[in-house]
């Protein structure tokens, strides 16, 4: 299906549902809790407070609005990266929205909800010599090794190094994005990737010491995963999400992260393009 | 010979009967129990969600190979540091000189001190405490080239056995008999010659059973290099979880191959156990 048809779906989906709300399964409405897991390493989308110890980012901030209008309470968990998709399938969790990335290759799993425009970004120290990103053929470029950026970064080095007769770039294993960001401070690594959501964020964590370069490599969505066989709860949360977004809610918690230009239009079933 | 003394009176004569065998039910009640139990756990595990042709496509690929080649590399290496550190500090501790004692026992307070995926990440971040390491006027470096993972994870691994392995080391020592000592004074022998020759070579078969289990120990604690990047096995297992997100096999794939290694080290161990023993061989069962 192409993604207009998706959107048509969706519309006809929510005129169909309008006269009629959609209801939560039944077993999150008895226990009147929903069940969340993150992976609170992704400042500004999930992270720890460090005052406060409260989780808090975009995501958190957009979960509860949601539970809000879906009338139940949520009971917070949290786990590494890479067992947000194993959570999802032992149903420790009822969805995911823990800034993880749509892409083809985990819809094989799960079912994606896109909320918010993202894509993997270079950066680099301030006082690096690398001006495009093309400079960076050849380097060492490191990333957070349990993200779909490793591959993208292959991919991007095929395409704009390797063709034009450059050398590859040289991927870098870290362990999460504050690790990436120390092994480039210690000059480990060249540059670095993260989403490119994330990196106003740690550049007002540590004003001066980053820069970007280029834009962000390829156009992607975060989703929030939901299992295939829970269309029931999905299409709730894609009512509710839609009418967040009609009604202005959705862009205040974006600005308030200083991401209003990430936003999406509506929802979309799984629409990132890879 | 006088011939066996007749029965007494009354006492019936047991000499030909059978020695009738216990019927053990018990033994086998239970052995038919936990048989029972594990085939529920194998059927279990059969029917449950694994791919099972994941595991074995898995099993012997070549960066699961890699990675159990480096992870016993490291534990290798990283073993031998910690018993020259365990030797060298014990001896220290046990030295007659206040300063040493005190330096040893500042080293093994220190390292036994703080986890050990602490002191991982404390070396392989310690560029941005020193960004360049030398010697002023010889010789410099960029901290991370001389801290590779490699070494980050030796050094952190290494020092940090090498504070257990001197409390083994000391406990094999302590436990040679004083006049041991002083036997070997009294021939002329000095504090040094006298542990190398007499005291260490006895200690060393106390000191092997606890030193399989440190080994043992190490084997599996590699694993913790996998957060300081170092291509062990479970890192490596991981990366490919990671991109396929078959979880479960591939722990199952990296748990295989450590129950390998630790099944052939048991028994050179025992080989070890003997070499050492040769002076006490009746002690030794």
């Amino acid at each position: 299906m192409t993604r207009l048809s998706y959107f048509l779906a969706l519309a006809a989906l929510a005129a169909a549902t309008s006269a009629q709300a959609a209801e939560l399964p039944a077993e999150i409405k008895q226990a009147g809790t929903l069940k969340l897991t993150v992976n609170s390493t992704y400042a500004p989308m999930e992270y720890r407070d460090p005052a406060s110890n409260e989780l808090v980012g975009l995501d958190i901030d957009l979960a509860n609005e949601l539970a809000k209008r879906l009338g139940v309470k949520i009971v917070w968990s949290e786990t590494p990266f890479a067992e947000l998709i194993p959570s999802l399938q032992t149903k420790r969790a009822d969805f995911i929205i823990s800034g993880i990335s749509d892409r083809a290759s985990r819809r094989e799993t799960a079912d994606f909800v896109d909320y918010l425009g993202t894509g993997p970004q270079f950066f680099v120290m301030a006082d690096s010599a690398a001006k495009d990103a093309t400079d960076l053929c050849g380097k060492k470029v490191g990333t957070t090794r349990s993200t779909s950026f490793p591959v993208e970064i292959e991919k991007w080095s095929k395409q704009n190094c390797e063709t034009t007769g450059k050398p590859a770039i040289q991927y870098v294993p870290g362990e999460n994005s504050i690790d990436v960001r120390n092994q480039l401070k210690q000059g480990r690594i060249d540059a670095a990737v993260q989403g490119s959501e994330t990196l106003p964020y740690a550049q007002s964590q540590e004003p001066g010491k980053y820069r970007v370069v280029g834009e962000p490599f390829a156009k992607g969505y975060q989703g929030i995963m939901f299992r295939k066989d829970d269309a029931v709860l999905r299409e709730v949360v894609t009512e509710k999400l839609t009418a967040m977004i009609a009604d202005g809610s959705y862009k205040a918690v974006l600005d308030k992260w200083g991401l209003g230009a990430n936003a999406v239009a509506q929802p979309m079933l799984n629409a990132a393009p890879q | 010979m006088k011939p066996a003394p007749a029965l007494a009176e009354g006492f019936p004569d047991l000499s030909g009967m059978r020695i009738a065998r216990e019927p053990h039910w018990f033994r086998w009640l239970s052995a038919a129990l936990i048989v029972l139990v594990l085939a529920a756990i194998v059927r279990a595990f059969a029917g449950g969600q694994i791919e099972w042709s994941y595991v074995s496509r898995f099993l012997t690929a070549k960066v699961i190979l890699e990675g159990i080649v480096n992870t016993m590399v490291m534990a290798v290496l990283a073993m031998a540091l910690g018993i020259f550190l365990g030797i060298l500090v014990a001896i220290m501790r046990l030295s007659p000189n206040p300063v040493l004692k005190t330096v040893a026992a500042g080293y093994t307070w220190l390292f036994r001190g703080t986890p050990l995926i602490l002191q991982l990440l404390l070396w392989f971040n310690l560029a941005l405490v020193f960004p360049t390491i030398g010697i002023p006027g010889l010789w410099s470096a960029r901290a991370v080239d001389v801290m590779t993972p490699f070494l980050a994870a030796l050094l952190g691994l290494g020092i940090n056995q090498g504070a257990y392995t001197s409390e083994v080391m000391r406990a094999g020592m302590l436990s040679v008999d004083i006049g041991q000592y002083e036997a070997a004074q009294a021939i002329g022998m000095g504090r040094l010659r006298a542990l190398r020759r007499i005291v260490l070579p006895q200690a060393m078969r106390v000191v092997i059973p606890p030193l399989g289990n440190e080994f043992i120990s190490m084997v599996k604690a590699t694993s913790l290099a996998s957060v300081i990047q170092y291509p062990e096995l479970l890192h490596n297992a991981e990366n490919i979880y990671y991109a396929n997100s078959r979880v479960i096999e591939l722990l199952i794939v990296a748990g295989l191959w450590y129950l390998l290694v630790v099944s052939i080290l048991t028994p050179l161990q025992m080989l070890l156990e003997r070499r050492f023993a040769r002076g006490t061989l009746r002690l030794a069962r």
